[in-house]
């Protein structure tokens, strides 16, 4: 894309300039085209004020209006803000705004230019987000810009004149945005104005105040005294332009750590650094000038009042110091207190609650229960030899007694129970007991002779069954010792000799007593017998004989009957 | 002894002699009828004479036997001496007939205070079959052993009637052979309550 001559651009924004309104109801090519090329020529014209633009020119062929619009809105929006505070900085102190106009007058517009950049570079970053674009064209945008290049002009020859004021204000501060030296030429620029000084006295100071910015901008980060930057605070404010205290404080809020003091160098540097030190630097700020010069007036008063944080600690009275003592005790005891208890202010604390060998380490005191092992000596020894030989020979041995048994009713006399039916009737036994409790003189003795021979004369028949036979029926409280006794049962006298005992004389004489035995009961029978047969055959022969004498005297008596 | 103004003599306070039985009933005869069970029948006729003779003689109370109906009745004569008697000779008959000897028996006609207490054995505890056999025969023990030696200890008689216990006795008495009998019916072993018997009756021998 090439660029369009200036020229080229400059007939451009005429011809724009020439259309008449109604032309822009309908679309066409060639204002299009010429709208480009103008846009493209202020674009250029503008790029040279703005420091930080990424477009080195306007990029229009194939491109849409709105990403036109937004090149140009990149472009210009640092730029609006830093005039829209120059134009209040100058509502406030319109004096300011003659002083520049013969600046510009007389050319020094060579030296106003080369501070251009500068003077921008540091209003545009200080703007806040208050300088906001509200136009949406890019005609406006043009016209805005033309507007701008305007302002802008003047506003750079502001912008030079208060570049030059600081750098001639106070110098020897460590600070970057402050030195003594400066300071002091500042507040003598500000009476020469107060009092309507030539410019030239002004033109000169320029060029010196121009070395002393850089220096200002080095040291922004080291502290001075207190009221040399005091002062230096309130002139500066007046002088820098960056506009009133309003914009100041409007503006803060956007503002950086880094706009201050530079990339953190991994720890501040609180330590005062005096003059020795300016010449370092110095000259390391040359390379942060750029970079600090776009940061406005304001933030040297932030960096004032750090300064003067960082300054106290160094003097301290001895009332600060004993406080800070004390608070620093404060701060460990109340540190403890927040922290754990160690293992030996705990409570009961278990092996795994303490470190390793921890215990040994502490002096452990806790109560013995067991009494301590005696130490036998001789001494001991003889001692007790002694106690044993004097009881021997008293013969007192601590001998265990039996305990005296306690005392004790007198066991209660238990009647035995009579377990047979009472031979008394009811009546009679309670007829005793009456006579008992009313006389007992004519009670009978409970235990008579009379009733011991009742006792006596009972007897219990008892049979000689087998145990056997009487477990069946009663097997519970019965026992045998009632039963006849072997002896009685046995009816055998003399030694009882089993037959394998015996000898042969004596079986012999055994079977010979039980011949003689069984011939005894034998002749007995049949001594019976025999009187038996004897007596039947008698009878038998009675018989036949009276049988046979009564068949005779039948006969007879038939012979005679038969005779007769 | 003249003498005015004096109230003619008081007639003495009469002196009326007790009020006999007869009398104090009006006149009427009182009867009381005691019925025989069909067990207890041969031994009244064994010991008729020894039932008759203290009622008649002593209580001065009739007693008869129906026959027919079964009953021993009693009637009240014109010279019982006491109301009770009656009572007393009924509770005596009815007491044989429960199934007591009547040597015993005839000891509530001599006193007052004894009283005969009946219970069974389903009161106690329900027992069935050969439970209740072997219960009746706990409370008897071996040839009656354990009731003789209730009865002895306990100054009572006792009539084990199958289901039916009767106990003769006075009314302390009556309690202490209940309690030992229960706890036989209840399973106890004999032993134990021979010696519970002979601890409660020296206690009792010591309070007299």
């Amino acid at each position: 894309m090439g660029r369009p001559s200036e020229a080229a651009g400059m007939e451009a924004l005429h011809q724009l300039k020439s259309t008449e309104p109604p032309q822009w109801l309908a679309p066409s090519a060639s204002l299009s085209e010429s709208a480009r090329a103008a846009s493209q020529h202020l674009f250029a014209s503008l790029r040279p004020h703005v420091r930080k633009s990424p477009f080195d020119e306007l990029l229009v062929d194939n491109f849409d209006a709105e990403q036109i619009w937004q090149q140009i809105d990149l472009l210009t929006q640092p730029l609006v803000r830093s005039i829209r505070r120059r134009v209040k900085h100058w509502e406030k102190n319109p004096a300011e705004i003659e002083n520049l106009l013969p600046e510009v007058a007389d050319g020094g517009k060579k030296v106003a230019q080369g501070k251009k950049m500068e003077e921008i570079d540091d209003d545009d970053d200080d703007d806040g987000g208050d300088m906001d674009m509200d136009d949406d064209d890019d005609d406006d945008d043009e016209e805005m810009d033309v507007d701008n290049d305007g302002e802008q002009d003047g506003g750079k020859d502001e912008g030079d004149e208060s570049e030059e004021e600081e750098e001639e204000k106070s110098g020897g501060i460590e600070d970057k945005f402050l030195k003594i030296k400066e300071l002091q030429e500042h507040l003598e620029d500000e009476e020469a104005r107060h009092y309507g000084l030539d410019a030239k006295n002004k033109k000169s100071k320029k060029k010196s105040g121009s070395k002393k910015l850089e220096d200002e901008d080095d040291d922004s980060e080291e502290g001075e005294e207190d009221k040399e930057e005091d002062d230096d605070e309130d002139e500066e404010v007046d002088l820098f332009a960056g506009g009133d205290d309003e914009d100041e404080e409007d503006e803060m809020g956007n503002a950086r750590y880094e706009d201050f003091f530079g990339k953190k160098k991994g720890g501040s540097e609180p330590k005062p650094r005096f003059k020795d030190e300016l010449g370092e630097d110095s000259s390391s700020g040359e390379e942060e000038k750029e970079e600090e010069l776009s940061s406005d007036d304001d933030d040297d008063e932030e960096e004032d009042d750090d300064e003067n944080v960082n300054k106290k600690p160094k003097v301290l009275s001895t009332h600060e110091k004993e406080v800070q003592k004390i608070k620093s005790e404060i701060e460990k005891m109340e540190k403890a207190n927040l922290d754990p208890k160690t293992w030996t202010m705990q409570g009961e604390v278990t092996a795994a609650n303490r470190p390793k060998n921890s215990a040994l380490e502490v002096d452990l005191d806790f109560e013995h229960n067991v009494r301590p092992v005696p130490v036998i000596t001789e001494e001991v020894t003889q001692s007790l030899e002694e106690i044993i030989k004097k009881r021997i020979i008293e013969g007192q041995f601590d001998d265990i007694k039996r305990a005296p048994g306690l005392p004790s009713k007198a066991p209660r006399e238990l009647k035995p129970v009579d377990e047979n039916k009472s031979n008394k009737g009811l009546a009679e036994v309670y007829e005793e007991e009456f006579v008992q409790q009313t006389d007992p003189a004519a009670a009978p003795l409970s235990f008579s002779d009379e009733q011991k021979k009742e006792i006596i004369e009972d007897m219990s028949i008892q049979s000689n069954v087998p145990a056997l036979a009487m477990e069946e029926i009663a097997p519970v409280a019965v026992s045998d010792a009632a039963m006849l006794a072997p002896e009685e049962v046995f009816s055998g006298k003399g030694n009882v000799k089993a037959e394998v005992e015996l000898t042969q004389t004596e079986r012999k004489r055994r079977r010979a007593k039980k011949k003689r035995k069984f011939k005894a009961v034998e002749t007995k029978k049949m001594a019976s017998k025999k009187a038996r047969e004897d007596e039947l055959r008698k009878q038998k022969e009675g018989t036949l004989l009276v049988v046979q004498v009564t068949h005779l005297c039948c006969q007879i008596n038939v012979m005679l009957n038969q005779k007769l | 002894m003249e003498i005015d103004g004096v109230a003619p003599p008081v007639a003495e306070k009469p002196l009326f002699e007790p009020l006999k039985a007869h009398e104090m009933s009006d006149g009427k005869v009182q009867f009381r009828k005691v019925s025989v069970p069909p067990h207890r029948y041969t031994p009244l006729k064994k010991a008729w004479m020894e039932i008759y003779t203290p009622v008649y003689e002593q209580m001065k109370i009739d007693i008869r036997m129906n026959l027919k109906a079964r009953k021993v009745e009693l009637k009240t004569r014109v010279d019982t001496p006491d109301i009770s008697n009656l009572q007393k000779c009924a509770d005596f008959v009815h007491a044989f007939m429960m199934g007591f000897d009547v040597i015993d028996a005839v000891a509530l006609l001599r006193m007052d205070e004894l009283y005969v207490d009946s219970f069974e054995i389903k009161d106690v505890k329900t027992l069935k079959g050969e439970h209740k056999s072997r219960a009746i025969g706990r409370l008897s023990g071996k040839g009656g052993k354990t009731k003789f030696s209730i009865e002895n200890a306990t100054k009572t008689r006792i009539v084990l009637a199958d289901e039916k216990i009767h106990i003769l006795g006075s009314f302390r008495n009556i309690k202490i052979a209940r309690d030992a009998l229960c706890s036989l019916i209840l399973g106890a072993p004999p032993g134990k309550v021979n010696s519970k018997l002979r601890q409660v009756t020296a206690r009792s021998a010591e309070l007299f």
